[in-house]
């Protein structure tokens, strides 16, 4: 459903990625690790639309991704979780959560929400708090959240279980194993793959820019 | 839309001031409508402000509103009121719309100083050209309101005072909107605007030509009020400064608070003048140093602070 084929990214004329060739098929999950700088965050980037690519290209089902505005990703049903969640602070959760579905106009998102607060009973409890008062670990699983409001196709989650208590990790991992049977196609990108390790189905490594084994 | 507590204000408090104004004497009267003229280009501004963008050019769309209401006069005789307002809060939305295709790319200075060229060519245009009335501008005959013209000037405070009342409530009910909602997250992180599946071009756009059309709506009120228009008053680049010192005097926080902003800079600015003839910018310029010290939010942060207290 995805293929990445050939693909080279610069940032301010510093080569990031190169030559990166990577495939999804609907349903999997796959595992991008690399450690810290070897090109995750920019190649997730570079799939939404965020970076400009240099050359390569990102198909999606039958769509060039390449050559479409990054804020098409959500409407073709790819939800982004970034490093950093980047919740608007002053909304609360839900509001946070149901943020693309007012850009994308998601015919019954009421449905969509209540399997999300099924996956994840944390959102429904802290719905009504303002996104600035829960903690580093809440806000990923709200991040989470908003990302599967639109990724009812592909999930691409930043080093979700990163930075946060071990507890919380171990609850992203159960999270996303749950996730595996809806049959929604995942790319976890994260430096070790210790929290996931049991519901990845291929690995790919990434160093210095590169894809060296899968 | 008219439920929360700012709509109750811009309501009742526009009605109330309506309703002095016929026992006002009429220098309040002359300070309400230039305040509330320039008010409406202020509250285009907020828009902008609230998305991180401030436009040093905004003169161009106020002078394009007031110099369509002196050429539809001088050209085709039009004195209605409203043609002559809508007439100018229209070409300035189509300018707004057209530039808003080039301007929605540039963010910080770029799109501060873009704004400041356009306008200046604008005013080195008019200033040349002896046929739009050059340094000397143009009078504007009276104003009528449906075929009837007034005596005095209440008849077109109220209408000032109207449509500044439904201007504040219509941007107020935008902000709630989702598109208007976004403008905070806009300005902190674009990207996340982006992957949410909003397109940031288009945000930014229409905010554009919303802050085109209130700004032209404005140049047509103020001209009207005034009775002239005149290339120094209207387009020069020390207008949109004003515009720009009135959005920070103001502060973000409300839509009213571009209407209070407005009164406290004409008031500053009469008396400043009265005091110092020669030198009231002085007094204006040490004003607007004492707010941005003080009071970073503007004079709305005060009034939020004291409604804070009372609740």
């Amino acid at each position: 459903m995805l293929i990445v084929d050939a693909l080279d990214v610069d940032i301010n004329g510093t080569p990031i990625l190169r030559d990166i060739g990577l495939e999804i098929k609907t349903g999997e999950i796959i595992g991008l690790i690399g450690r810290n700088g070897a090109g995750k965050t920019t190649f997730l980037r570079s799939v939404m639309g965020l970076l400009p690519i240099n050359s390569g290209k990102i198909d999606f089902d039958d769509h060039a991704l390449h050559s479409l505005p990054g804020h098409r990703r959500a409407h073709l049903r790819i939800g982004y979780m970034p490093e950093d969640r980047r919740l608007v602070p002053e909304m609360t959760a839900e509001e946070n959560i149901l943020l693309p579905v007012w850009s994308t106009n998601i015919d019954g998102y009421e449905d969509r929400l209540n399997w999300i607060y099924k996956i994840i009973p944390e959102c429904e409890k802290f719905r009504t708090m303002a996104a600035n008062s829960l903690s580093g670990g809440q806000q990923k699983l709200v991040a989470l959240g908003r990302a599967l409001m639109v990724g009812h196709k592909l999930l691409l989650l930043d080093e979700p279980t990163e930075g946060i208590a071990p507890v919380l990790a171990q609850r992203m991992g159960e999270i996303l194993a749950s996730l595996k049977k809806e049959g929604v196609s995942i790319i976890i990108a994260e430096s070790n793959d210790a929290h996931v390790a049991n519901v990845i189905d291929r690995t790919y490594v990434i160093e210095r820019g590169s894809i060296v084994s899968n | 839309m008219l439920r929360d507590t700012t709509s109750k204000v811009v309501l009742f408090g526009g009605i109330a001031i309506i309703l002095l104004g016929a026992i006002m004497p009429n220098w309040i009267v002359n300070q309400l409508m230039f305040g509330f003229s320039r008010a409406l280009a202020i509250l285009g501004l907020l828009v902008l402000w609230r998305t991180g963008l401030v436009s040093f050019g905004h003169a161009f769309y106020f002078g394009l509103g007031a110099y369509t209401v002196a050429i539809v006069d001088i050209q085709l005789g039009v004195t209605d009121v409203f043609v002559r307002l809508f007439g100018g809060a229209i070409i300035a939305g189509i300018a707004g719309f057209i530039i808003g295709f080039i301007m929605r790319n540039y963010r910080d200075i770029f799109f501060a100083m873009l704004n400041t060229a356009i306008s200046m060519v604008l005013y080195g245009i008019i200033v040349k050209t002896e046929s739009l009335g050059s340094t000397d501008g143009f009078a504007i005959s009276l104003p009528t309101i449906f075929g009837i013209a007034p005596e005095t000037k209440y008849p077109l405070f109220i209408i000032i005072t109207m449509i500044a009342m439904i201007s504040a409530l219509l941007i107020n009910f935008y902000l709630k909107t989702t598109v208007g909602r976004l403008t905070t997250p806009i300005r902190d992180n674009e990207i996340r605007v982006e992957y949410l599946g909003f397109s940031v071009a288009h945000a930014i756009h229409l905010k554009y030509t919303i802050s085109a059309v209130l700004a032209g709506g404005a140049g047509a009120l103020m001209a009207m009020s005034l009775g002239q228009v005149d290339p120094d008053s209207m387009i020069n680049w020390t207008v949109s400064g004003e515009l720009v010192f009135i959005t920070i005097l103001s502060g973000p926080g409300n839509v009213i608070a571009p209407f209070i902003g407005s009164l406290v800079f004409e008031v500053l600015r009469t008396y400043a003048f009265e005091l110092a003839p020669q030198a009231w910018q002085l007094i204006v310029g040490a004003t607007f140093l004492t707010v941005i010290f003080f009071l970073p939010g503007g004079i709305w942060s005060l009034i939020a602070k004291l409604g804070r207290k009372k609740s």
